[in-house]
């Protein structure tokens, strides 16, 4: 595919309750994505958004949200998915040769709706909803549960990923306070609270409130507008089947396919030595090491002997990852953020030496039912 | 950059006030099944790619693309959802044509899918903070919750319908009789199409003024029903199109250009400068349409429209707003049978959303239908031939607009 440039990038600073508007947070992170690329409002041609009435609480939320996210009298639209898919879509208008300048922004307030139980809604309304023991949470359960007796994995390698990840968020300003914890343990991990069986608190990715930000440009335009844009070369998104009972939970077959479609998009035969970092959207702790196999990283069952830190063999998720807060519409696109920010060496304390290419990826979904994944180089 | 995108094939699930016969993802596989059964040549194991969308409050589910997978063939293929409201129907078929657009490798046959089964829910529910506007601004003004219902007439889409009825007839200086002449088209034509929900194929306009109000002036017979129906339509590439079907339809302009929400106002009266009934996000959307189609005279070049109106003043603003009439002028083309199935140029022959309205795929069912025409396969086809067709979609809180331009030849220019 032809390569699709990032111009520029803004993320809001997370917060489990923001104390001020979702209005003011959209505006605040698609005025500072156009300052950093040195745009304004009338040099805008498309804009996609990412939001959920179901988490907003209230129908067709994103017609309120036309005017703070630049959208006023631009060809708008929106996706209910994750915030990376909205960048899917800016991707293909960029690709259509339609438009020239696409903003693409994500994001929600989760401290004025219960995320957990509002995700109840994405569940089959016919046989599982009214007994109510299959949510988001349960089912990860299921997922890690599978994953360790398939592979003999411990919970201690599990809490490994959350300890790695939340002392990286400590080096992550934008992160969740709550989230940031430079001193944890694997034992306190391990002894949180118990949220189902086996998976603690300090396993699952914090809800929280954040808006996320990045403009997409052509080739051409792109360099016109900055010196060392980010490329986006390659992108695979995928859906498996609803029911688990039908899905292999100890591994993802729709991450599986989802890379193959974005390395074949990049031409990328190894994965594994031609991939510097990845900013994958764990939504629980195990879903990293699921995430890791399905990419084709390290063998399956292997996920826990890669040494993933900031300066390990692969690094992954050097921003914290989605445990570092994960506001929702915004958790895949910040992903992709950071992925930008390891590849301009922008990304201050958590910086990877040398990355010249990176995965990011995002997902929605009870275990990761659909998931999307981009090949970021950067250079020119 | 880009790609030439045709339309192959569009369907229709049969639409009814209660399907209580079939399931949501029963109603959705209706749909795929007759759009892939004007294309024999295509299985759905051909189908590369998805877009779906529908309006999730109505039905009490978030995102039910997860759970309806299998019933639309999408195990183990990619997947996107997009929705905005009124316009979801519109913006999933514009999206599908983007999926085929931008070249994406191993995705070239790409299936749109927008439904809707009001009768599983309560859409009042699902409207009230539409017709509330934005609850919280109302919240902190001091105004509670449980007065809200005391400060508006009517409530959801007709509250604000009815002001733009009224702005629209004290400008073109209208009668009452002349929206139930809509009306009767409409339902005329929806009698002929075997998909469409209310077919009154003897309804007079004494018979829509002999109904009472809802909110003046628009009456009980005036109004759309609440469908439960779904629509597919399946975009793929140039050459592939050629293989599937006679007649290939190019997909040549889209646009959804969105104004600002203060339109409606607070109150849902509209903020006392802007004039409901005209649509700056209409005009704007159809200039970038038409523009990239190259049509410079819509009004000569265009040879069938269907327009989103839930009420027979919309479909009057639409047509003239849209470029298609001069202002102040559609009420006399309907007058005259310009738009009529054998008019100058036909609009809604399909009965329109006035006759047939399952909101989330409203907006899909108008270019499904207009390709339909184009390819000679419509219902109720139209006995001229049809070169050149548009299909609009409206929504949001009134400020957003779908608009699809499609031929039988190309003429989009790639750039």
């Amino acid at each position: 595919m032809q390569k699709v440039g990032i111009v520029g990038y803004n993320q809001v600073k997370l917060y489990s309750d923001a104390n001020y508007g979702r209005y003011e947070m959209i505006f605040e992170a698609v005025r500072g994505a156009l300052d950093s690329a040195g745009l304004k409002k009338k040099d805008i041609s498309t804009v996609i958004s990412a939001t959920n009435d179901y988490y907003d609480g209230r129908t067709i939320s994103n017609a309120l949200t036309v005017e703070p996210g630049g959208g006023y009298l631009a060809d708008e639209s929106k996706v209910e998915m994750d915030g990376a898919y909205a960048v899917l879509y800016g991707l293909m208008r960029i690709l259509s040769g339609n438009h020239k300048l696409a903003v693409v922004w994500g994001g929600s307030m989760a401290s004025s709706f219960p995320y957990h139980s509002a995700r109840l809604y994405e569940t089959d309304p016919t046989w599982e909803r009214p007994v109510a023991y299959v949510n988001d949470i349960s089912a990860a359960g299921f997922q890690m549960r599978a994953y360790m007796e398939k592979f003999g994995v411990n919970p201690e390698d599990i809490a490994k990923i959350a300890v790695k990840n939340r002392k990286n968020a400590a080096k992550n300003p934008l992160a969740l306070a709550e989230a940031q914890n430079l001193n944890l343990t694997v034992k306190e991990v391990l002894e949180s609270e118990i949220y189902a069986d086996p998976i603690k608190e300090l396993m699952v990715a914090q809800p929280c409130d954040g808006v996320a930000a990045l403009l997409l440009a052509p080739e051409k335009q792109a360099l016109k507008i900055i010196d060392n844009p980010v490329w986006i070369t390659g992108v695979g998104y995928n859906q498996e089947t609803y029911y688990l009972g039908d899905r292999d939970l100890f591994k993802s077959k729709s991450m599986e396919l989802a890379g193959k479609m974005a390395f074949n998009a990049a031409g990328i035969k190894d994965p594994k030595n031609e991939i510097d970092v990845a900013e994958l959207f764990e939504g629980y702790a195990h879903e990293e090491l699921i995430f890791t196999e399905a990419l084709g990283f390290v063998e399956k069952g292997q996920g826990a002997s890669l040494n993933s830190e900031i300066n390990g063999d692969l690094p992954i998720n050097p921003s914290g990852g989605a445990l570092g807060g994960n506001p929702p519409c915004a958790t895949g696109l910040i992903r992709i953020i950071e992925a930008v920010k390891q590849l301009k060496g922008e990304a201050n304390d958590y910086q990877v030496s040398g990355a010249k290419k990176a995965v990011a990826s995002g997902q929605i979904g009870m275990c990761a039912q659909n998931n999307i994944v981009y090949v970021l180089e950067g250079g020119n | 950059m880009g790609r030439q995108v045709c339309i192959a094939s569009a369907g229709f699930s049969e639409h009814a006030s209660k399907r209580s016969d079939v399931s949501m993802p029963e109603l959705v596989s209706e749909a795929i099944e007759d759009c892939l059964k004007r294309v024999p040549s295509v299985d759905i194991k051909d189908i590369d790619a998805y877009v779906n969308g529908n309006m999730p409050a109505f039905e009490g589910s978030n995102i039910p693309e997860l759970w309806m997978t299998d019933w639309m063939g999408a195990r183990n293929k990619p997947l996107m959802r997009v929705t905005t409201g009124g316009t979801t129907g519109g913006s999933v078929a514009i999206s599908g044509y983007y999926s085929v657009a931008a070249g994406l490798p191993g995705v070239d046959t790409v299936l749109a899918i927008a439904f809707e089964q009001q009768s599983q829910g309560d859409t009042s529910v699902g409207l009230a903070s539409v017709a509330y506007g934005e609850i919280s601004v109302m919240n902190s003004l001091g105004i509670p919750y449980d007065q809200l219902t005391l400060l508006f007439s009517a409530g959801a889409a007709i509250g604000i319908s009815s002001y733009q009825a009224t702005n629209y007839m004290r400008k073109s200086k209208i009668t009452e009789e002349d929206l139930a002449r809509v009306v009767v088209q409409n339902r005329h034509n929806a009698a002929k199409t075997w998909w469409a929900h209310l077919k009154m194929p003897n309804l007079t306009i004494e018979e829509v003024l002999d109904t009472p109000y809802i909110s003046y002036p628009l009456r009980y017979g005036m109004v759309c029903p609440a469908s439960d129906g779904a629509c597919a339509m399946l975009f793929t590439t140039e050459e592939k199109a050629k293989d599937m079907c006679d007649i290939p339809v190019y997909v040549n302009g889209v646009g959804s250009i969105a104004t600002e929400t203060a339109l409606i106002g607070f109150s849902g009266s509209g903020s006392g400068q802007l004039d409901l009934s005209e649509q700056l996000g209409a005009q704007k959307t159809s200039e970038l349409a038409f523009k990239q189609a190259g049509i410079s005279f819509p009004r000569k070049e265009i040879d069938y429209a269907e327009v989103y109106s839930p009420f027979p003043n919309q479909e009057l603003m639409w047509v003239e707003q849209l470029g298609l009439f001069e202002e102040n002028t559609a009420p006399n083309m309907y007058e005259t049978g310009v738009t009529a199935l054998n008019g100058e140029l036909p609009v809604n022959c399909s009965g329109g959303v006035n006759s047939t309205n399952a909101i989330g795929a409203s907006a899909m069912e108008r270019p499904a239908v207009a390709a339909l025409q184009i390819m000679g396969e419509a219902s109720n086809q139209v006995p001229k031939t049809v070169h050149t067709a548009l299909g609009h979609g409206w929504g949001g809180y009134v400020n957003l607009v779908t608009m699809m331009v499609m031929a039988d030849e190309p003429t989009r220019k790639l750039r």
